[in-house]
């Protein structure tokens, strides 16, 4: 187990490496330049090359690279050009309101998904196994810019239930904090649930139709706590690791959700820096949700490993 | 089973039950006895740090104008008055100019302002890292006299020289903070700054030092909204004071008892600018037949909702040199055809447009152009590209055919007609040369009248050669609810917050 | 039948669409490009000339809604059919190589899922360009990753099966075992991932359009129509409506067949007995 893990964080090490020289490549081909963008439309092109030289970016691009490694391998990620601020202190800024979200929304889409998944499991084509799934269904098939609009013309004009944009942070006022991610996360959680929920029930059934299961009801258990204790269990795999990935994503910035409620995530300081050409706040930005979505995925890969042993060798197989 | 959905049912309802819980103690029902002193304000675009000399953004300057002062000020009306500055001496050959600094003035950190800080301000504003220091080339000698006197020598004559103090880029910094002013500004201001969490909010709290009128406002705050349905959300619904507006609000908010609507022309022209080393966009007569192709009226429907003034020139109308030449070009597609079939262009040509996709207003009145220009056979394929990569294409490299665009917020008609020399190196000007001697002669005459006989002449040529084609200066609007009072649009791209105030 | 209701209706949904898709080789009301700046903002109204209403350059909207359907089809089944080819090809290798092959493409697949999405689109689109060509590559390979690993867990769950044990022993080669063993056991796998694949690639070209970089106007696309609207949601919401439906029948319509094929290919043969 150890071993693999630690092979595991070997090679998110390589993946790394070559995420940041992606990106640095990345603002190559991109056209753009952060001291023409600094100028603006009033500028000459000697004012552009001045300032150019100014901020270091005439250096052949290699060294830029190699400088910025370089200071990262001392735990300095450096300043951005844009805010003038340390890129640290921003991602921890940022870093709470796209967590926060993310997790109120997987919280959210966990809680249906095993709730309708696992009821039409056990009621298989019942009422309630095509109601809940075409509405998950529908759920996935709604553009979420969409329903956040509605959302908020809805919940946070008419009804005023709702603040209609901004976060407030979780020190501050706990009730304003769940009010303010309450709205984006939902919206996050129509879009996810379904897909969960797809997994959840199709593992259940397997479960379902183990051998195990037979022999609980000729024991003559409960039905609860066949459901339960055993089938739950047993169907519990597929899901998490589907968990997972939808976490991983949901935590590397959700640029859409963020816009619409004016929330100061992850997601629209990669979309600024990129707009900015900001790249030592990108490089940053990259590095850490790149690492952030490997923890995760590992994180689910080793639980997984230890709800069920045998999935251990064919992992190891990689 | 049904235990863990009871479980989970009452987690969500003690979620629901927390996030109702506060709903009593909301800002907005503190008792009002008195008048509020506090201010919110959307915005749609971040500062780029709160440092006036290390950038050139717009955003930045709407704010640093409330934490540092200028030596002088700009009204509404384009008047220049004393800010720092108590007055100020032009010498007799117009090249040297002396003010005469407040001596009641405090630096944020309690420190005075003196001559020895306007003198390194100025210098900070001229060097490398300075994105204006070019404008400032011809100021060669800034000399502080004494503590309370400064003087400015130019090596040209520079007749619109005292307008370049009024600009938020030339604001006075003390030297002793200038390292973190991006984000520790530190100015002379009504206002110095609380708070800024980035992509967030920004607040502003009164000085209760500063020279003048204090500020009646205790706090403001600017709140960044990117989105422009939130932004109208969140003002009706109470969240915020003051709001950009777009043209299709303006309905909702205009003949209503609990809003206000403010309106002035911007001080900015939005033009289709031509690139004549095209060899079809060379030929005078297919811009001519372009122009006349052009339906402005439309263009300003469709990209301001109306709300925008036509426009014949490369000056708004709010300029005190503007000469209106709207009749030199009329709408008529009829001869638009025939000017093309005289060039030669009986079946028309394809073109590019290069249009920046974060200004909505020229990339709608681009798609109106192209829907129009294609009525005469010319064939339009638009790209929207970022505004990077237009500053780097469009604007440096000159990779283009047409582009629509706006220039802003100049005070004198020399910074914004200079582009058009045939010399000047930039992405649009008449390369045929006859502005060139107009414009060095407008430079140098000292009679205002004279000059701006010369601005009218420049105007006229540039809308027969038409190196660009002009289309409007919109209006910069701004929704307030109906308790605000005192707020402005300047002819600069600033806010001044020490006027506002509520009613009581 | 019962069982394959939600095939039916996934089939009902997407003929809906196709229907739309061949109608507009053979009539649309207006030219979808038209714009008539007097006519703009018009409400819906179904016995005026204009049934859907028309947008905020006096477009008539249902002609653009017509006019889209042949970008979004392309974009959709493009771009899936893209990722399909690429991510079997990569796992396959990987997973029938093993050793250095398997680990460089499961890495960059890794690393390819990992980085945000935001900026690969940005990247792929500004070298494949944008518009309808650079929507099918960026989203094509979004989808690779996705392909790649089903293969290669597929083929790694099946490879030690008797049948496939006994082929290697003959000799035969990688390509004839992919070909003639593992392609026919993965098909239902594969059959179901394609559909619901297309329905996340419909709604990968709205995001693509809300950040700027899918279709490119005057042309229209759903996912465009779409984001165009959010400027005017508050002041004219109808122009959000017909897009909105647009987009929801077509991938719901894909999901819903995905769902039947996965429960008419895949889940029967242990479930039914």
């Amino acid at each position: 187990m150890l071993r693999y893990v630690l092979d595991r964080v070997k090679s998110s090490v390589v993946v790394l490496l070559v995420v940041s020289i992606i990106t640095f490549a990345v603002l190559m081909i991109i056209p753009g330049d952060p001291a023409q963008l600094i100028l603006g439309t009033e500028a000459t092109t000697e004012m552009v090359e001045e300032l150019h030289a100014a901020m270091g970016l005439d250096r052949p691009l290699y060294q830029q690279y190699l400088g910025w490694l370089n200071d990262l391998l001392h735990l300095d990620m450096g300043t951005s050009y844009v805010y003038g601020e340390s890129v640290k202190s921003l991602i921890t800024g940022s870093l709470p309101v796209t967590l926060s979200i993310s997790v109120f929304a997987m919280i959210i889409a966990v809680f249906f998904a095993f709730l309708f998944g696992m009821l039409s499991a056990i009621k298989k084509n019942s009422i309630i196994d095509y109601f809940s799934r075409s509405i998950m269904q529908l759920g996935t098939a709604i553009p979420s810019f969409w329903i956040g609009m509605v959302f908020i013309v809805y919940f946070g004009l008419k009804l005023k239930l709702f603040p209609v944009s901004g976060f407030v942070p979780f020190s501050d006022d706990f009730g304003g904090f769940i009010k303010s991610i309450t709205l984006p996360s939902v919206v996050l959680a129509i879009g996810e649930t379904g897909t969960l929920l797809r997994i959840v029930r199709s593992s259940m059934l397997d479960s379902l139709n183990q051998d195990y299961m037979d022999m609980a009801k000729v024991k003559g258990l409960g039905a609860r706590k066949i459901y339960i204790k055993y089938a739950l269990r047993g169907a519990l795999i597929a899901p998490l690791t589907i968990i997972g990935m939808q976490f991983a994503k949901l935590a590397g910035g959700t640029v859409v959700v963020e816009t619409i409620f004016s929330l100061p995530g992850l997601g629209r300081l990669v979309l600024g820096a990129v707009e900015h050409r900001d790249i030592v706040l990108l490089q940053g930005l990259v590095m850490f949700i790149t690492a952030m979505v490997i923890f995760i995925t590992l994180a689910v890969d080793v639980l997984i490993m230890f709800i069920n042993p045998r999935i251990k060798s064919f992992q190891r197989g990689e | 089973m049904k235990r863990i959905i009871a479980f989970l049912l009452a987690a969500v309802m003690l979620f629901s039950m927390a996030a109702c819980s506060n709903q009593e103690n909301t800002p907005n029902e503190q008792p009002e006895t008195s008048a509020k002193t506090a201010l919110t304000m959307g915005y749609t675009t971040e500062p780029e740090g709160l440092d006036p000399q290390r950038t050139a953004a717009a955003s930045t300057f709407s704010v640093t104008n409330n934490i540092y002062d200028t030596l002088v000020s700009v009204t509404s009306d384009w008047e220049i008055i004393p800010r720092l500055a108590k007055e100020w001496n032009v010498s007799e050959n117009g090249m040297e100019i002396t003010f005469t600094l407040r001596d009641d003035v405090y630096f944020h950190n309690g420190r005075q302002m003196t001559a020895k800080d306007v003198e390194y301000s100025f210098n900070r504003l001229k060097d490398a890292e300075s994105p204006k220091a070019k404008d400032y080339e011809n100021i060669v000698k800034i000399e502080a006299v004494d503590d309370y006197n400064i003087k400015f020598t130019t090596e040209t004559l520079d007749v619109e020289l005292l307008k370049r103090f009024a600009y938020p880029w030339t604001a006075i910094v003390p030297e002793e903070a200038a390292d973190n002013l991006k984000t520790a500004p530190v100015g002379t201001g009504a206002f110095k700054l609380k708070e800024w969490n980035p992509q967030q909010d920004l607040t502003l709290e009164r000085n209760d030092n500063y020279f003048g009128e204090k500020a009646k406002l205790e706090t403001v705050k600017l709140v960044l909204i990117p989105d422009a349905t939130s932004m109208m959300a969140s003002f009706q619904v109470g969240d915020l004071d003051i709001i950009p507006l777009t043209g299709d609000q303006v309905t909702m908010v205009e003949n209503n008892d609990t809003y206000q609507v403010i309106s002035e022309p911007m001080n900015a022209v939005q033009i289709l600018s031509i690139n004549t080393d095209n060899e079809i966009l060379k030929n005078e007569k297919v811009r001519q037949a372009m122009a006349i192709a052009i339906n402005k009226d439309e263009v300003i429907e469709a990209s301001m909702f109306g709300y925008g003034d036509k426009i014949g020139s490369h000056l708004p109308p709010t300029s005190p040199d503007y000469y209106d030449t709207n009749d030199m070009i009329e709408y008529n597609p009829e001869k638009a055809k025939e000017l093309l079939k005289e060039a030669g262009y009986e079946n028309g040509f394809d073109i590019n447009m290069t249009l920046p996709k974060n200004y909505q207003l020229h990339v709608d009145a681009g798609q109106v152009i192209a829907d129009q220009l294609g009525k005469i056979g010319i064939n339009v394929n638009i790209e929207i590209v970022e505004w990077g990569t237009w500053l780097s294409d469009v604007y440096t490299a000159k990779k283009f055919d047409t582009t629509v665009v706006g220039h802003t917020g100049r005070l004198d008609s020399y910074a914004f007609l200079a582009r058009y020399k045939s010399d000047s190196n930039d992405y649009i000007s008449l390369k045929t040369g006859e502005v060139d001697q107009l414009l060095s002669d407008a430079l140098k005459e000292l009679d205002e009248n004279k000059r701006t006989e010369i601005y009218k002449q420049i105007q006229v040529i540039l809308a027969e050669k038409l190196p660009a084609i002009y289309l409007q200066t919109p209006r910069t609007m701004l929704a307030l609810q109906k308790d605000v009072q005192g707020m402005e649009i300047f002819p600069i791209d600033v806010y001044d917050f020490s006027t506002v105030s509520f009613a009581e | 039948m019962k069982k394959n209701l939600s095939i039916v209706i996934g089939i009902i949904l997407i003929l809906l669409i196709l229907e739309m898709w061949g109608l507009s080789f053979a009539y649309m009301p207006y030219p979808p490009n038209e714009m008539n700046i007097s006519e703009r903002f018009l409400k819906p109204d179904f016995d005026s000339e204009h049934m859907l209403g028309t947008d905020n350059f006096g477009r008539d909207i249902l002609s653009r809604l017509m006019y889209g359907s042949r970008n979004v089809l392309l974009v959709g089944i493009g771009s899936v059919t893209l990722g399909t080819i690429f991510g079997i090809a990569l796992g396959a290798v990987a997973a029938m190589l093993k050793k250095a092959a398997s680990s460089v493409i499961m890495r960059i697949m890794d690393g390819l899922m990992s980085f945000p999405g935001i900026l690969l689109a940005l990247m792929i689109v500004t070298v494949a360009g944008k518009g309808l060509k650079g929507s099918i590559i960026a989203i094509g390979i979004f989808m690779i990753p996705v392909f790649a690993r089903l293969v290669y867990s597929m083929i790694l769950d099946t490879e030690n099966l008797l049948y496939i044990k006994a082929a290697k022993s003959y000799g035969t080669t990688n390509r004839q075992i992919f070909f003639r063993h593992f392609v026919p056991a993965m098909l239902p796998e594969l059959v179901t991932q394609y559909s619901s694949s297309i329905g996340s690639a419909v709604m990968i070209e709205t995001s693509l359009s809300f950040l700027g970089l899918g279709i490119q106007p005057p042309y229209a696309s759903w996912g465009l129509m779409l984001s165009e609207s959010r400027q005017y949601f508050l002041t004219y919401p109808y122009l959000a409506v017909a897009p909105g439906i647009a987009i929801i029948i077509t991938i719901l319509g894909f999901n819903l067949i995905g769902d039947g094929l996965n429960d008419m290919l895949i889940n029967r043969r242990s479930h039914d007995e």
